[in-house]
Parts: C-alpha cells; sequence; structure tokens
C-alpha cells in the first residue's frame, strides 16, 4: 500500500465542505478541473475526501481517482481560497493524493474500473455519457460532510443534469428504478440532510442567470451560488439578498428561505423571489405562481418535504444606491445592541442590519485564527464593546444613525482598524486601552474624528500590515488581496458574504435558528441561557451568532452556534447528546410566546411567505 | 473588646498572632504582608487563581521580586480565595483562626462605568472579609481605605469619619462607604479598628521599584507610547504622519509634541512613595492599638508643572505644556490632545487637588520611628521612570 502522510490526512479531514473552492470569489481562478469536469470530486474538496478515503480505507484506487489525481495541476489556488476563511493550505494534501497515486502506479496496483449497469446506461442515456457515473471514487466525494450526527452514505449514482428536462427524466427514472433523490445544489451540505443510497444529483452544471431588468428579476438556475448572482447583480448596480457564498440560489431558497442581514428590508422565504419552478416527485413541471398548483406558500407547522426540485428561481433585485456606506456601533452589552437594532427596524432606517458579537467581528475582520482570538478577548476586555451593531445605509441613515448612537465606526475607520488589525492587538497598546480610566469607554475615543490621524500613526494601516498576521508564504497574496477596495468595503463584503464564513474557521459550526420578538428581551435571554446551558452541560464551545430584525423589527432571526471538532468522536458525541435536549425547550418556548419558532421547521419550506410562520392568528 | 491590649501586646511580641492579609497578590497588600512576615509576624495571604496561574505560583513569583530567602517565602501561608465569592467567609474561616486582618483588596478604578467592579471589590468584598473577622475570632481589623475617601472638598481633611458625600467618583464613594461599614461592624462585635488612608502611592523613592504602573505612571506611559510611534514614524518612515501634528525631532535630540494639558493654577498632586507607606503602616499597626483613623500622606503636593518637566527631561520630550482654559482658546485640541484630555480626565481632581490631609493621628507614630516622607523630587521621578522602562512597565515583571 502506498504510504499515508498523516499531516495531510489531517487537513483533509478538516476540510469544512463549504464548497468555497467552487466559487471565484478571491478573484484568483478556480481549480482549472472543476469547470470543466463539474464533479466535485474534481474540486479541491473532493480531492480532499478523496484522500481521507484513502487514509480510511473507504474507498479503492479507481479509474475517477486517478484522474482526478491527474487533473490536479499543483497551481496552488486553492491554498489561498481555502485559508481565506479556514485557514487550511490544501495543497501537501494534493500533493500527498498525487504522490500516492505515482506510488501506486509504480506498484502496479490493481485499479477498479466500475461496471455500467442497467440504471447507469439509462441515466447516462438522459445526461449523456460524462455526466452519470458509479465510480466509488466520485460517489465517496457524495457520501460524507462534516455533520457530527450522519455518518457517511454511499450513493449508488452521481448525475449531473443540464436542463430542466434532464432532471425530469432522471426524476421518472429514479421513480421507474425505485431509487430515492438527493439533490446537491453545490455538491455539499454543512447540515448533512442530503445522502442517500440511491441518485444523488448535482445541479452544477444548470449554471445560467438570466436578468429581466424591466422586471426586477434574474432567473437563476439551481447551479448557481449566491456569490455568482449577487456579484453579477452587483455588476448592475443591483443586489440580492443572498445566501452564504458557496450556497446555490434555489437550494438555500428551498431549505431556509434564504435569510441574511439584508432580511431587515428584504424579508426573506417567498419575499426574495417573483416566482420559482419545480420538477415534482412525480417528474411534472410547474411554479408555484400556477394557479392550480400546490399551494407551497402556506407553511404547516411540522418537518416537511420541499415541493420537489427547483430547477429555476426568478430570484427579485434590489435597487442599491452610491452613497452606501456601512458602519459598526459598539455596545457594551447585548440587550442594548437589540434595542438598538430593533429600533434601527422599526424606524425603517439603514439596509443590512444585524447584532454582531465579539466572537463574529473578531473572525471576520482576521484573516488569522490567532489574530482572531486575541482581537476577540479584546474587544470586551480593552475595547469595552462585547457587541456592535453593524448596519449598511445610504448617507441619510447613516446621519440618522450617527445622531442616535455615542460612538459610530465608520466605513474609513473600519478601515483602519482592519488594515491595522496586528497593531492594535499590540500588548502594549492594548494595556493602556484596558487601563483606560476615562468616562466613556476607549471604542468611544477610538471613533472621534479628531483621533484619526493618531489611529493611522499608531496602526499602521496597509495591505502589508494585515498580511503580517498570515504564514509567510501567503502573505504576497494578502497583500495583493487588502489592496483591493472592496475587501474592507462593509457594504461589498457583507453583500457577498466571504468573510462570514470565517465563523467556524476554528472548529466545525453547528448553527441554531430561531425566529423571536426583538422586542421580548426577557425571552431573547432565555434562549441564549438555554443554548448556553445545554452546552456547558455538555462541554461544547458555544457562542452567540448574530440577531437581525426583521419586518420593522416585529420579529428577528437569531443564530447561535455550537463548535465541535468534527473529526472528534468525543465531539460528536457531546452534541449527540446535546441534541435531543434543545428540541423539548426550544418547542415550550414556542408554544408559549407569539414568534418564537426554531428554523428547523421552516427547512424545505422557504418558499412560504414569512407571514405564514412568523404570525400566528 | 475581644482582645484587650495586654493580650494583644502579649501575642504581637510573641510573635504568636496569625493574620490575614487579602490582596496579598495587589500592590500594597504584598509590600504590607512582606513587612509583617519581615517583621516575624505569621501571615497568610488571601489570593485568587489568575487565568493562567495559581495562587501559589502567583505569590512565588511575588516573593521572588521581593527577594524573600527561602525561610522567609516559605513561612507565607497561602489561602487561595476570592473575597468576592459568597461561600469565601465560611471556607475561609475554616482555614483560621485569624487574631488579625489586614483587609488590602481593593477596586482602585475611578470609572462610572466601572461602578459594578468597584462596587463589588470595596463594598461586597468587604462585607465578605468583615464577615470573616466576624466569624474567625479576629480581635484587630485593619482597613486599608485612602485619604480621598474624604470626598469632594477642598482644604484641610480630618482623620475622621466621612457620613456622606459629595465625592469625585465611584472610587471614594465606595471607600468612605466601606469605612463605616468596617466602623459599625467592628463595634458592634468589639473588633478593634484601624483605618489607614494612603494618599497616591507609587514606586519605592529608594530604587524606583514597583508592582502597578496605573495612577501616575499611566499618562507617562501614554506620552511614552505616542513618543515611540512618532519616533519610529521620523526614523523609519520619513515623518509624514509626525509632521501632521508638527511633531519634529530637535537637532538635540528630543521629541518635540505638541500637546497642552490643561491645569488649574492651584492644587497638586499627593504622592508617597511604596517605602514609606509600608515604614508608615508598620509603625501604626505595631503602636497604634486602640484603633483610629491615619492618614498617610504627603505634606507637600506636587504640581502638575514640575512632574511635566520632570518628563521632559527624562524623556526627552519637548512640547508638552500646562496652561489653563485660555490656552485652548485660539487653536482646537489636536489628536494627541484629544487622547491626552481623555486620559487624564479621572486623573484632573487628582491633579490639582485643594485637599490636604491631617495628620495629627498618625505623626506621633511616624515621628516615634523618625519617620517622614520623602518628597517627590526629580530623583524620585527618574528612578521610578527607570524601572518602569526596564520592565516595560510591568510586562515584563513577574514573568516566568
Amino acid at each position: 500500500m502506498p504510504r499515508i502522510v498523516p499531516e495531510a490526512r489531517a487537513t483533509a479531514a478538516q476540510c469544512r465542505h463549504y464548497a468555497m473552492c467552487k466559487i471565484d470569489y478571491l478573484g484568483t481562478g478556480l481549480c482549472p478541473s472543476g469547470p470543466e469536469r463539474h464533479f466535485v470530486t474534481y474540486y479541491p474538496q473532493g480531492r480532499m475526501d478523496l484522500y481521507r478515503g484513502l487514509a480510511e480505507g473507504r474507498i479503492p484506487v479507481t479509474e475517477a481517482l486517478l484522474d482526478a489525481a491527474d487533473t490536479c495541476t499543483m497551481c496552488g489556488v486553492c491554498d489561498a481560497q481555502c485559508h481565506f476563511v479556514t485557514g487550511l493550505q490544501p495543497t501537501p494534501v494534493m500533493r500527498a493524493l498525487k504522490d500516492y497515486v505515482e506510488e501506486f502506479r509504480r506498484g502496479k496496483g490493481t485499479v477498479v474500473h466500475p461496471v455500467e449497469d442497467d440504471a447507469l446506461r439509462h441515466l447516462r442515456a438522459i445526461v449523456g455519457r460524462d455526466w452519470a457515473s458509479n465510480d466509488p471514487a466520485v460517489l465517496w466525494t457524495y457520501a460524507d460532510d462534516p455533520f457530527p450526527l450522519a455518518g457517511p452514505q454511499m450513493p449508488r449514482y452521481v448525475v449531473l443534469p443540464g436542463s430542466r428536462e434532464e432532471v425530469a427524466a432522471i426524476v421518472r427514472q429514479a421513480n421507474e428504478l425505485g431509487l430515492a433523490i438527493a439533490i446537491r445544489g453545490n455538491g455539499g451540505s454543512v447540515f448533512g440532510f442530503v445522502f442517500t443510497d440511491g441518485i444523488v444529483i448535482d445541479m452544477n452544471r444548470m449554471r445560467r442567470i438570466e436578468f429581466d431588468l424591466e422586471n426586477w428579476t434574474a432567473a437563476v438556475e439551481p447551479g448557481v451560488t449566491s456569490f455568482e448572482l449577487q456579484q453579477e447583480a452587483f455588476r448592475r448596480g443591483l443586489r440580492v439578498n443572498a445566501a452564504e457564498p458557496a450556497a446555490t440560489v434555489c437550494g438555500n431558497i428551498v431549505c431556509t428561505g434564504t435569510f441574511s442581514t439584508w432580511s431587515n428590508v428584504y424579508g426573506t422565504a417567498a419575499d426574495n423571489f417573483v416566482d420559482m419552478e419545480f420538477v415534482g416527485r412525480d417528474g411534472r413541471v410547474f411554479r408555484l405562481n400556477e394557479k392550480p398548483g400546490p399551494n407551497h406558500y402556506a407553511f404547516e407547522h411540522r418537518v416537511a418535504p420541499s415541493p420537489g426540485i427547483c430547477t429555476k428561481a426568478f430570484v427579485r433585485l434590489h435597487p442599491a444606491t452610491d452613497d452606501e456606506e456601512g458602519l459598526l456601533v459598539p455596545f457594551v452589552d447585548l440587550e442594548g445592541a437589540v434595542r438598538f437594532a430593533r429600533e434601527l427596524g422599526q424606524r425603517r432606517i439603514g439596509l443590512a442590519v444585524a447584532v454582531l458579537g465579539a466572537h463574529y467581528i473578531a473572525g471576520f475582520l482576521s484573516p488569522d485564527e490567532d489574530l482572531a482570538r486575541r482581537l476577540k478577548e479584546a474587544l470586551p476586555e480593552a475595547l469595552g464593546a462585547s457587541f456592535v451593531v453593524f448596519a449598511i445605509g445610504d448617507r441619510f441613515a447613516r446621519d440618522a444613525i450617527r445622531k442616535m448612537a455615542p460612538a459610530v465606526i465608520d466605513a474609513g475607520l473600519l478601515r483602519l482598524l482592519m488594515l491595522g488589525l496586528p497593531r492594535l492587538l499590540e500588548p502594549r497598546w492594548l494595556d493602556l486601552a484596558r487601563e483606560f480610566e476615562g468616562g466613556g469607554r476607549p471604542f468611544e475615543l477610538l471613533c472621534r474624528p479628531e483621533m484619526r490621524p493618531l489611529i493611522e500613526a499608531a496602526l499602521l494601516p496597509s495591505p502589508e500590515t494585515i498580511a503580517e498576521s498570515v504564514p509567510e508564504g501567503l502573505r504576497p497574496l494578502y497583500r495583493e488581496l487588502y489592496a483591493r477596495p472592496e475587501m474592507t468595503d462593509m457594504v461589498w463584503l457583507n453583500m457577498h458574504r466571504i468573510v462570514s464564513a470565517r465563523m467556524s474557521r476554528r472548529k466545525h459550526m453547528f448553527a441554531f435558528l430561531v425566529y423571536l420578538p426583538p422586542a421580548r428581551l426577557d425571552v431573547l435571554r432565555e434562549i441564549l441561557d438555554g443554548f448556553a446551558r445545554v452546552a456547558d452541560a455538555h462541554g461544547i464551545d458555544h457562542d452567540f451568532g448574530f440577531l437581525t430584525p426583521m419586518d420593522f423589527g416585529k420579529r428577528a432571526i437569531l443564530e447561535y452556534d455550537y463548535y465541535i471538532d468534527h473529526t472528534d468522536a468525543a465531539e460528536k458525541e457531546k452534541i449527540a447528546q446535546a441534541m435531543p435536549e434543545l428540541d423539548p425547550w426550544l418547542d415550550a418556548l414556542a408554544a408559549r410566546v407569539p414568534g418564537v419558532l426554531s428554523l428547523k421547521y421552516v427547512f424545505s419550506q422557504g418558499c412560504v411567505r414569512k407571514e405564514s410562520f412568523l404570525y400566528r392568528v | 473588646m475581644r482582645i484587650e491590649h495586654d493580650a494583644l501586646r502579649k501575642r504581637r511580641a510573641a510573635r504568636d498572632s496569625r493574620i490575614l492579609v487579602t490582596g496579598g497578590a495587589g500592590f500594597l497588600g504584598s509590600h504590607f504582608a512582606v513587612a509583617l512576615l519581615k517583621a516575624g509576624y505569621r501571615v497568610t495571604v488571601v489570593v485568587r487563581s489568575s487565568k493562567k496561574l495559581s495562587a501559589r505560583v502567583r505569590i512565588g513569583r511575588l516573593t521572588e521580586w521581593f527577594g524573600l530567602d527561602k525561610g522567609q517565602s516559605g513561612s507565607l501561608e497561602v489561602a487561595e480565595g476570592d473575597i468576592l465569592d459568597p461561600g469565601w467567609p465560611g471556607t475561609a474561616a475554616g482555614a483560621g483562626p485569624f487574631d488579625e486582618i489586614v483587609h488590602c483588596a481593593s477596586s482602585t478604578a475611578f470609572s462610572e462605568r466601572k461602578r459594578p467592579e468597584v462596587e463589588a471589590a470595596n463594598i461586597d468584598g468587604l462585607r465578605n472579609v468583615l464577615d470573616l473577622a466576624v466569624r474567625s475570632g479576629c480581635g484587630f481589623f485593619h482597613h486599608i481605605s485612602t485619604a480621598y475617601a474624604a470626598g469632594k472638598r477642598s482644604g484641610p481633611c480630618a482623620e475622621g469619619w466621612i457620613e456622606g458625600g459629595p465625592f469625585t467618583n465611584v472610587y471614594e464613594e465606595t471607600k468612605a462607604r466601606g469605612e463605616i461599614m468596617a466602623r459599625d461592624i467592628c463595634r458592634r462585635e468589639a473588633i478593634r479598628l484601624n483605618i489607614y488612608r494612603p494618599t497616591i502611592v507609587y514606586g519605592d523613592s529608594r530604587t524606583g521599584r514597583t508592582l502597578r504602573f496605573n495612577a501616575l505612571y499611566f499618562p507617562v506611559k501614554a506620552a511614552v507610547y505616542l513618543r515611540d510611534i512618532y519616533l519610529a514614524d521620523i526614523r523609519e518612515r520619513g515623518g509624514r504622519k509626525a509632521a501632521e501634528l508638527g511633531i519634529r525631532l530637535t537637532e538635540e535630540g528630543s521629541l518635540v509634541m505638541p500637546i497642552r494639558i490643561e491645569v488649574a493654577r492651584e492644587g497638586g498632586l499627593n504622592l508617597v512613595p511604596v517605602d514609606h507607606c509600608v515604614r508608615a503602616f508598620m509603625a501604626i499597626f505595631e503602636d497604634g492599638l486602640d484603633g483610629g483613623i491615619y492618614h498617610i500622606a504627603n505634606p507637600k503636593a506636587t504640581r502638575i508643572e514640575d512632574i511635566v518637566g520632570y518628563g521632559r527631561r527624562f524623556f526627552h520630550l519637548e512640547g508638552i505644556e500646562t496652561c489653563g482654559k485660555e490656552g485652548f482658546s485660539g487653536r482646537a485640541k489636536n489628536a494627541l490632545e484629544v487622547l491626552y484630555d481623555s486620559t487624564l480626565e479621572v486623573y484632573r481632581p487628582y491633579m490639582q487637588d485643594l485637599r490636604t490631609f491631617d495628620t495629627a493621628n498618625a505623626a506621633p507614630f511616624l515621628e516615634r520611628r523618625g519617620l517622614a516622607c520623602p518628597a517627590f523630587d526629580y530623583g524620585a521621578f527618574s528612578r521610578c521612570m527607570t524601572y518602569a522602562v526596564d520592565v516595560d512597565w510591568g510586562t515584563k515583571l513577574l514573568s516566568p
């Protein structure tokens, strides 16, 4: 057997399956084989899985495995993409995979050549020979996600349709064969819900976006990611309410209804689209706006199946003005921040609005985990700010916020702080801030406009300074990245959400989402305490995620996160034990307090009208 | 009284008294504990473990800093605990009995925003320690307060009880409230009570050594931090940022930093070096057996102009000037002045303090031992700042 490199194996096992290597979010270009071959197997994420599969003895060396290894050009693009969000550098894994294959060939090992059975023949007749596979190596890359509560499940086939008609034909074929179907929008799911022992349909080939500016919509196929759609909208001076960058637009709408900090003004669920097209379970194509169709706008308070396979979403486009900027309003406590965010919603001030904790802020701003850890400590301890209200607004909104808040970190100051972060966290400066005894908090002093020249002199904010915090080999890349204005622009960053993927850089994240009435601070506290209590009881790392007001501040969505090392069996066990304690408690709270609802009930019902689950009449 | 004069004297003379010192890892607490230990008393220190270090390791590092030999440090007992923990008096009583308690643990934060932590330390913590005193058979309670418990006033402050405000800040207020609480409980329980009221304590007047770099040190540290930023800007990056604020290097190598500090014409800072504070404490502790209130103060306050002058000379800093309100009328505050103004905001009442502190009660005990508070002159300043720079304002202190 060829040798397995332990370090490479450990790195491969840490792959978070965020599919960030499948979108060109840094402008570095993509792994060359991915866009050509479309199977996740040919992206860095797939190759990480292949190496882990070999190391664990889960897969043999197959034709596809050899091909996946051979088509890696060792260009290093994956290092940039992966490090930016997870801190991992996959090229040693790619090298190890290629070395493994080379050694295997030298040793004249036997390559597995999968046999084409009848079902595969039928599927290939629909999509073409290249786009359906039963190669174990390919199947393995669709068999396991870092979701701690589900083990790997090998599908029998993976199919990549190129059109709505092909999707319908696959569904009919699967029904005939009696095979289950699972849809993977972008090849993976951090929630672990998309495994099957039947057919995995990967939508990666259906990637068309058609803008209809007269009707303020973009018709989006199911392989299009949020980043790609937002990028195209942004080029046209427009905006969509988008999810995590690598999540597919259609998949995300169907799955969770798409919520983001922009949900403050753009809403969620059915607010995000004008119409959607589906292939039903019987292979029939239908639109949600058709009069005779089933009513998927109504919410059922149960875990319900999706309307079918979304083959097109007519996504709403929103206008943007050229004077929009972001700002942060620091707060000492969560209650103050939530009151402020809710007030912005009530008064219709600002566009994107969210309460963020030190964990998110530190993670988002820091290109390195150690820096993030130090910033997370420093924010409350030295600067006196445990929470911030993040808001994006035009100049009128920002003027209003400045009048409402004692201190504001505006776009210019945030840029200085981001680019000077390593200096901001120098012990000597932090000691001074910690010992600062003024009546106001240190951050209030920091926010004063007169202080700018001093901050510039002290922090030396520049792409060079921020790049000091990453490994030496990546510094030229980071210098180039941070020289781009968008990398420190809160509007661009929040629209494209590329830094929010950093929230689980330290450990895999397990997100809990709850709708709640933000006026009820007692309920908010009860929910936060409940999540914290259960996590502490099981020794799980946990933290507040974010809270965004919705529907004029009448409702809000809250994220609370648990963090575990998904490669550690003991950690998986902890979460398995914690989960059963959460549901009854949250269900009881939801029954008692109108407006409280766990997002798990909205799952697969993301096309519903938000009013049908936010309010109970 | 729980313990009569003669019995107290005898136990003290035999070095038989067990003395508990709270705040044993703090600035004054550690100094008093070591002084008592060196005088041969049986001392137990209450110390919290920190995030990174156990109580014992913290004390080990402190005894090393004080240069105690193995025998001395070995005889120092460590009672790990947090006086803020409601269960602490019960636990600590189990380690007793303690004949005397020296209560040093305190928060010296001034800012109103820190009120919860200041009240917790200076009121709730004190209540717990008094509770321990009641339970553990303590006969003499030594409460370290502050001369500034006198509150917002000008002119002479007597060594008497302060029954009400107004106060300059939460620190003064809680220290005054604490004194009254200690008085009431000690009276009720027939425990002897000494209240020690030092003014602002800085490093050792002879060596400059200290464990804390707040109060006097903080504004100086901030100036040095700014100096280093702009020196680097001038030397390494052409000085563009420095020039924006009119900062420049003179031919003699001094840095000119234009900072106007607003001060009143009268008043000054009352500074006591820690070595004198310790000697005064020991004199009162050993000889003041009847209980009382004692100021430990400098008969001569130091003017801010003098301290600025010392800093100018020591750190080669030009351009820092003191002025009245009128000094700001022509020109808006620059970034350095905004920072300095905010930094000094809470210290301002002490910088131009018109309070003077009567020492009628303390003076006889100090005079008996020939003790006089050293003046805060350039010599003392330079010794203190040399030490501060050597240990990088504390960051290199007590390191492993």
